[in-house]
């Protein structure tokens, strides 16, 4: 009895100040609910009547249920972003404007390096269709065609099946036939089909490096084949051209741009910054800020936007690579790359274009919001053009990698990582197999460069209306006599082209974050003081109550009981069992009995409980009869350990 | 009567006393207000009171910062966007077509027969200049020839020069009817002139033909100006003539349909439904078959030679009642082809002002709308425009021919104001003068913009019967042959399947949503609400009050202690004898009876305190009967005893000390 007695004094003494508000759990909580600033507690022990008390705790235990659940819901909504809109009518950059004519070379520069490969093209067309010159022109009758040596077709065989399914071919141009194992690519196109739909026409490419295996790749029409076959080979030749000759065999600034206008001002091919593209040549982009100074438009109109004449030299285009004539443009921003080979608009000639621009500032949050890039520094692809980021160039610049990973050389259309060179067949004879195996896991998206590349944040976007009118006019003189001035051009080799702002408006959309800390903390508060009246200081009491106070009362207890059972233990061979077994069994027997080891909250507020009466109360016999009673009838864990004593 | 009341009570109230402490005051406040930390800090222990103390301070500040976050939110008037796509039955865009030429050459040939001379001789001399050194006549011949079949008065006015660049320090200006020799660095100009104190500035052109080209829209410009407006729309082309057929759903319709306007850039322009008169027609299917369907002809031949080289319809789609700005937002239709037009309407509706800088009828823009004379409604392109006038009138006296004019202005022309080349020019690469139009004009909160999905396709084919007749819409309604290929245009504009996509704003931050925030803030920390404020209020004006009436009551105080002072000086002894002479703690009450002032309790001030306190000392100082009116003078007004009281009074030891007793 006497470590019981000596906490109660203890408690007692202590109560008001430090340790927790009552003696028991239950007490606690009968206080808590008294004195919370919470509602609906305080109605579950005041409500009189089972059923009242009952609907209190369900009401109270739903509005915390609700509260939790809306609080989740607040805080799983807190990372969205809303979207605004604004405009603004200002003075606006004018966008970087790069044309480039369709014709990447001249063909007249480009006829020494290209002859052997022209003349097998031929031959392959020839024997594929069976006409000669076809629509040619007379540029290109020079060269006798006649010669037999075909090292290209050698390296790359082009066939014709005549059915997919018997995997026999004919070799073009040579007329041997061929058995294939490989397996069959077939391109679905069937744009220009020739005769019936199961000839078809294709060329194999071996890989001799590995094993000697073999791909074959298949299009539907011969023409779209023998393009193919032909830009491969082209992509060949070039990359083994260094860059100055390229750029000496492509269109001069003088050469494209006959007249420009900006601005109501006149200007020249000095006001073009040259850009030589890998597949489009030499191309020219007009403000391009090269000198850290971009032209801006104060007016909107056609008038005042850039107006070109185009000269594109259709005699001196090249017939197998290109079969479209005009210029291409591209509206992009100072310091994105222009890709004009993906998104490029194309200039009619004898037509004027005129293309209206609305400009659109976009702004995305980035992470956590969406899953986009400010810089680009967080992406694992090193950005191998000296541009700004964007998905586009991170596409490319993955693949570039993953070529010259796989293949050991550069693929001819990208940019060339540091320390790689550009893939020609002298070098590495089977880059093109190897292409085209990446290529294909690159469009199926095996390569990961499309899970790696994400998006940029921020962009500018110009939306273009073009649209189209004859010109010159049949009846324009200045036009005519402009055509004898400019060595007089013939009306197809022209191309008028004016891009302006339609209005001066620019859209900004943004993204905001839609929540803060402080309004997802207001929400809470709303949320908690809608339902029960609940505060930050209600979550400290609950903390305080339920947290603290109640594993303090209940490690004492623990602590209490330890130390009784230690006792009894030590004083258990000294003294008979019964008296030990009594203290025990206090929370099996009546309150009264519990009254004297453990202070209650009467006790403890020192309410006028005689102490005395409860002690002569509990005579010890009944706890004998009881214990025997209860060995008998109803094996309770309690009780069986109290035999074990 | 209800002041007077009112006074009485508050006197009482005075003269009550507050009836309690600061102390009282704040603990009663903090067991019985409403928001949650206070009562804490009364009810528990000491530790805990100091660690509730501190929490309710951090969560009271807390709630203040978060406070005004909030309130700085509201009042940066942030909009939320809401987007909605989709099909509804709306009013079909007001559709303006035009001729890329604005005049037919026919009708205005006689006018402009000296300057096409002149345009035809420069063209040859620049040509002879270009790459004549081997085909040129001699120079001189020709140019006495020209000099002698021209009339130069033109020329004068604004003539085209050479500049020979081949010495940049010192470029040599060669007119070019004078030259004799062919350059081949020189670069083509326009010479414009002002002419009082003749400055010139240089216009310079890398391509010659460009240069003929704007040298003949200044030139032609001047003197078409001085055609009567009535005669101008004459020469252009007549509805009958451009508007073959027409067909909106499936009702026809006539060139009667649509409204004719001057359009100084192309002449006569023809807009069809733009709602002025009538209602505005609707269209409540997508497709090419609910819309407008026109065939055009815009006659070819009779183009200007010189001033446009672009043949083609323009066309443009705007808003009822607004003026359409061909130049900026058209778009052309080539000839002979099909252009099918698509249309979404992408409006943006926004919120006036605090929200955004923008304006809803322009009513608030400093400038004057000279489009008000169409009926039209304000938009920024007439805005920019109008200002645009104004400076030129301003600057050069006469109105710019391509825009309306202000009242008593006129256009101008070479003849009346022989520089307004050059104060054109000057004017219109003022990179001032253009900002602050653009400042000076404020776009319109609902920006409607129609997005155009445009395809071609050659049309009439070349099986089709139409290709060489075409539809002339004559009341016969036969089928003539009017034009070839070239000439004719199909157009269709509809509604695409989606039709509009509206962005519209609403205000992000209501009062509605400042008061809920704040609400939740105060309820988040502390579980406070509006009663709470109220209650601390109440709090702080009761804290008020007490300190009123402690202020009130020390002056009394201190009142009493001169009134009292006075009295001893002037009846020491009096008093005292005929009351109650051998009572000293009564003597205290005495001035007070004396002075009327009230029944209720002296609260114990400092005089109090000293008069006792110092009582008590003397009397214990001395321990012997003395007289006491001695006993009076010294405890009172004595420097050293008064000081030495005031001192143990404030120490509080006051209580302490026993009222000498009898």
């Amino acid at each position: 009895m006497a470590p019981g007695k000596t906490i109660k004094a203890k408690i007692k003494k202590t109560l008001p100040v430090t340790g927790p508000q009552a003696p028991t759990v239950s007490e606690l909580m009968h206080w808590y609910c008294m004195n919370t600033n919470t509602h609906g507690c305080r109605r579950i022990v005041v409500s009189r009547g089972r059923l009242r008390r009952f609907i209190w705790i369900l009401l109270t235990l739903s509005a915390v249920g609700l509260i939790l659940w809306q609080c989740a819901e607040l805080v799983m909504s807190y990372y969205t972003a809303s979207v605004s809109v604004t405009v603004q009518f200002q003075k606006l950059p004018f966008p970087a404007v790069t044309i480039c004519n369709i014709n990447p070379y001249k063909y007249s520069a480009m006829k020494e390096h290209l002859s052997e490969l022209d003349k097998e093209t031929k031959n392959a067309l020839e024997t594929l269709y069976g006409f000669s010159e076809g629509k040619s022109k007379v540029r290109r009758d020079a060269d006798d065609w006649n010669s037999t040596e075909s090292k290209f077709l050698e390296r790359i065989p082009l066939l014709k099946f005549k059915d997919l399914y018997k995997k026999t071919a004919t070799e073009i141009p040579s007329g041997n036939k061929r058995k294939i194992e490989t397996n069959v690519f077939h391109q679905g196109s069937s744009m220009v089909n020739t005769g019936d739909p199961q000839d078809v026409v294709g060329f194999q490419l071996v890989s001799s490096v590995p094993t000697s295996d073999c791909a074959v790749y298949t299009f539907s029409s011969g023409v779209n084949a023998i393009q193919e076959w032909y830009k491969l080979h082209y992509m060949n030749i070039m990359a083994q051209i260094p860059l100055e000759t390229k750029v000496n065999m492509g269109y001069s600034a003088e050469d494209l741009l006959l007249t420009c206008f900006f601005d109501g001002i006149s200007c020249d091919a000095r006001n073009f910054t040259p850009f030589h593209h890998p597949l489009y040549g030499n191309c020219y982009t007009f403000n391009s800020g090269e000198n850290g100074k971009v032209l801006t438009t104060s007016t909107g109109g056609s008038e005042y936007g850039l107006q070109v004449v185009l000269y594109v030299e259709e005699a001196d285009y090249n017939p197998f690579l290109v079969t479209s004539t005009g210029a291409k443009i591209i509206v992009h921003d100072q310091h994105e790359y222009p890709f004009i080979e993906d998104i490029g608009t194309e200039i009619e000639t004898a037509t004027a274009t005129s293309i209206g621009m609305h400009f659109t500032r976009s702004h995305k949050l980035s992470k956590p919001y969406s899953d986009c890039t400010e810089t680009g520094t967080d992406i694992p692809v090193a950005n191998l053009y000296n541009k700004s980021y964007s998905l586009q160039i991170c596409l490319h610049s993955c693949f570039q990698r993953a070529m010259v990973d796989t293949c050991g050389c550069a693929q001819y259309a990208q940019p060339l990582p540091p320390g790689a060179e550009y893939c020609n067949y002298k070098k590495y004879p089977n880059w093109m197999y190897c292409y085209y195996k990446l290529h294909e896991k690159f469009v199926k998206e095996q390569l990961g460069c499309q899970q790696i590349c994400k998006e940029a944040c921020s962009f500018n976007e110009w939306t273009l209306t073009t649209s189209l009118a004859q010109w010159p006019s049949s009846v324009s003189e200045v036009s005519s006599h402009q055509g004898l001035l400019s060595l007089s051009l013939p009306r197809t080799d022209l191309a008028n082209l004016v891009v302006f702002y339609k209005d001066l408006n620019e859209r900004f959309i943004s993204e905001n974050p839609a929540n803060n800390i402080v309004i997802l903390l207001s929400n809470f508060g709303g949320q908690l003081g809608l339902w029960m009246s609940c505060s930050v200081v209600c979550v400290i009491e609950i903390i305080e109550v339920f947290f603290i106070d109640s594993f303090f009362i209940v490690t004492r207890r623990r602590w209490q009981k330890a130390k009784r059972w230690w006792n009894d233990r030590k004083a258990a061979p000294t003294q008979e069992p019964p008296q030990g077994n009594a203290p025990a069994r206090e929370g099996h027997d009546n309150l009264a009995c519990t009254d004297e080891d453990l202070p209650t909250f009467n006790t403890a507020l020192g309410l006028p409980v005689p102490h005395e009466n409860h002690m002569l109360r509990t005579p010890p016999p009944n706890y004998n009869t009881l214990q025997l009673d209860a060995a008998f009838t109803d094996p309770l864990p309690d009780t069986l350990e109290g035999r074990s004593h | 009567m209800n002041f007077k009341r009112y006074f009485t009570r508050v006197l009482h109230r005075l003269q009550k006393g507050p009836g309690y402490t600061y102390k009282e005051l704040l603990v009663w406040y903090c067991d019985n207000t409403n928001t949650h930390g206070p009562k804490r800090i009364i009810k528990e222990g000491p530790k805990k009171k100091v660690i509730w103390f501190f929490l309710t301070l951090l969560f009271a500040s807390l709630v203040f910062w978060q406070w005004g976050i909030l309130i700085d939110t509201y009042l940066s008037y942030s909009v939320s966007s809401s987007l909605s796509i989709g099909f509804k039955t709306m009013k079909f865009p007001a559709v303006t077509v035009c001729n890329a030429s604005p005049y037919k050459y026919s009708k205005v040939r006689h006018l402009l027969k000296e300057l096409d001379a002149l345009t035809e001789a420069a063209l040859e001399r620049i040509l002879q200049s270009k790459h004549g050194n081997a085909i040129s006549a001699p120079p001189l011949n020709s140019s006495e020839t020209v000099s002698q079949r021209l009339d130069l008065k033109l020329w004068n006015q604004i003539p085209l020069v050479l500049i020979d660049e081949s010495d940049p320090d010192y470029p040599v200006i060669i007119d070019l009817f004078e030259t004799d020799q062919s350059g081949s660095g020189t670069q083509p100009a326009v010479k414009v002139c002002s002419l009082p104190d003749p400055t010139c500035i240089y216009w310079n052109f890398t391509s010659a033909a460009q240069a003929v080209t704007e040298w003949y829209i200044l030139q032609s410009t001047s003197i078409l100006s001085q055609v009567p407006l009535q005669e101008r729309m004459k020469m252009g082309y007549q509805p009958e003539d451009m508007i073959l057929a027409c067909l909106f759903g499936a009702e026809p319709c006539s060139y009667r349909n649509f409204t004719q306007i001057y359009h100084p850039d192309h002449g006569n322009c023809y807009i069809f439904n733009w709602g002025m008169d009538e209602e505005a027609l609707i269209s409540s299917n997508p497709g090419a078959e609910f819309g407008l369907k026109l065939i055009l002809d815009i006659s070819q031949q009779d183009y200007i030679p010189y001033l446009t080289s672009t043949a083609g319809a323009r066309l443009m789609l705007h808003e009822q009642k607004s003026f359409p700005f061909l130049k900026d937002q058209g778009i052309y239709a080539m000839s002979g082809t099909e252009t099918s037009i698509g249309v979404l309407v992408d409006e943006l509706e926004r919120m006036g002002y605090p929200y955004s800088d923008c304006t809803m009828n322009g009513s608030d823009v400093p400038v004057k709308n000279l489009y008000n004379e169409y009926n039209t409604s304000y938009s920024i392109q007439a805005c920019l425009r109008s200002c645009f006038q104004a400076q030129m009138f301003e600057n050069c006296g006469c109105g710019h021919y391509l825009f309306p004019l202000p009242e008593g202005v006129n256009y101008c022309n070479s003849e009346d104001d022989p520089d307004w080349a050059y104060c054109y020019s000057s004017l219109r690469s003022s990179i001032r003068h253009r900002q602050f139009c653009i400042d000076s004009c404020k776009e319109t909160c609902n920006d409607t913009q129609y997005k155009m999905t445009i395809s071609m396709a050659d049309w009439p084919s070349e099986a089709s019967e139409v290709k060489h007749r075409a539809y002339r819409a004559r009341i016969e309604s036969e089928l003539i042959l009017v034009s070839d290929r070239n000439g004719i245009i199909k157009l269709n504009i509809y509604f695409q399947e989606y039709n509009y996509r509206t962005i519209s704003e609403s205000a992000a931050t209501t009062i509605v949503w400042l008061l809920s925030s704040l609400g939740g803030q105060f309820g988040f920390w502390m579980g406070g609400s509006v009663l709470c404020l109220i209650e601390f209020g109440e709090i702080i004006i009761d804290f008020l009050w007490i300190t009123i009436i402690k202020i009130i009551s020390w002056c009394k105080g201190l009142k009493q202690k001169r009134a009292r002072a006075h009295w001893w000086r002037l009846t020491p002894i009096l008093g005292f004898n005929m009351r109650t002479p051998t009572s000293p703690p009564e003597m205290k009450f005495l001035p007070l009876e004396h002075s009327h002032q009230s029944q209720a309790p002296h609260p114990p001030t400092t005089t109090h305190c000293v008069l006792t306190h110092c009582l008590s000392v003397t009397r214990t100082a001395m321990q012997r009967p003395v007289k006491k009116h001695r006993r009076l003078r010294c405890a009172w007004p004595p420097d050293p005893c008064h000081s030495l009281c005031t001192m143990l009074c404030s120490l509080g030891k006051l209580q302490g000390i026993k009222r000498p007793q009898r």
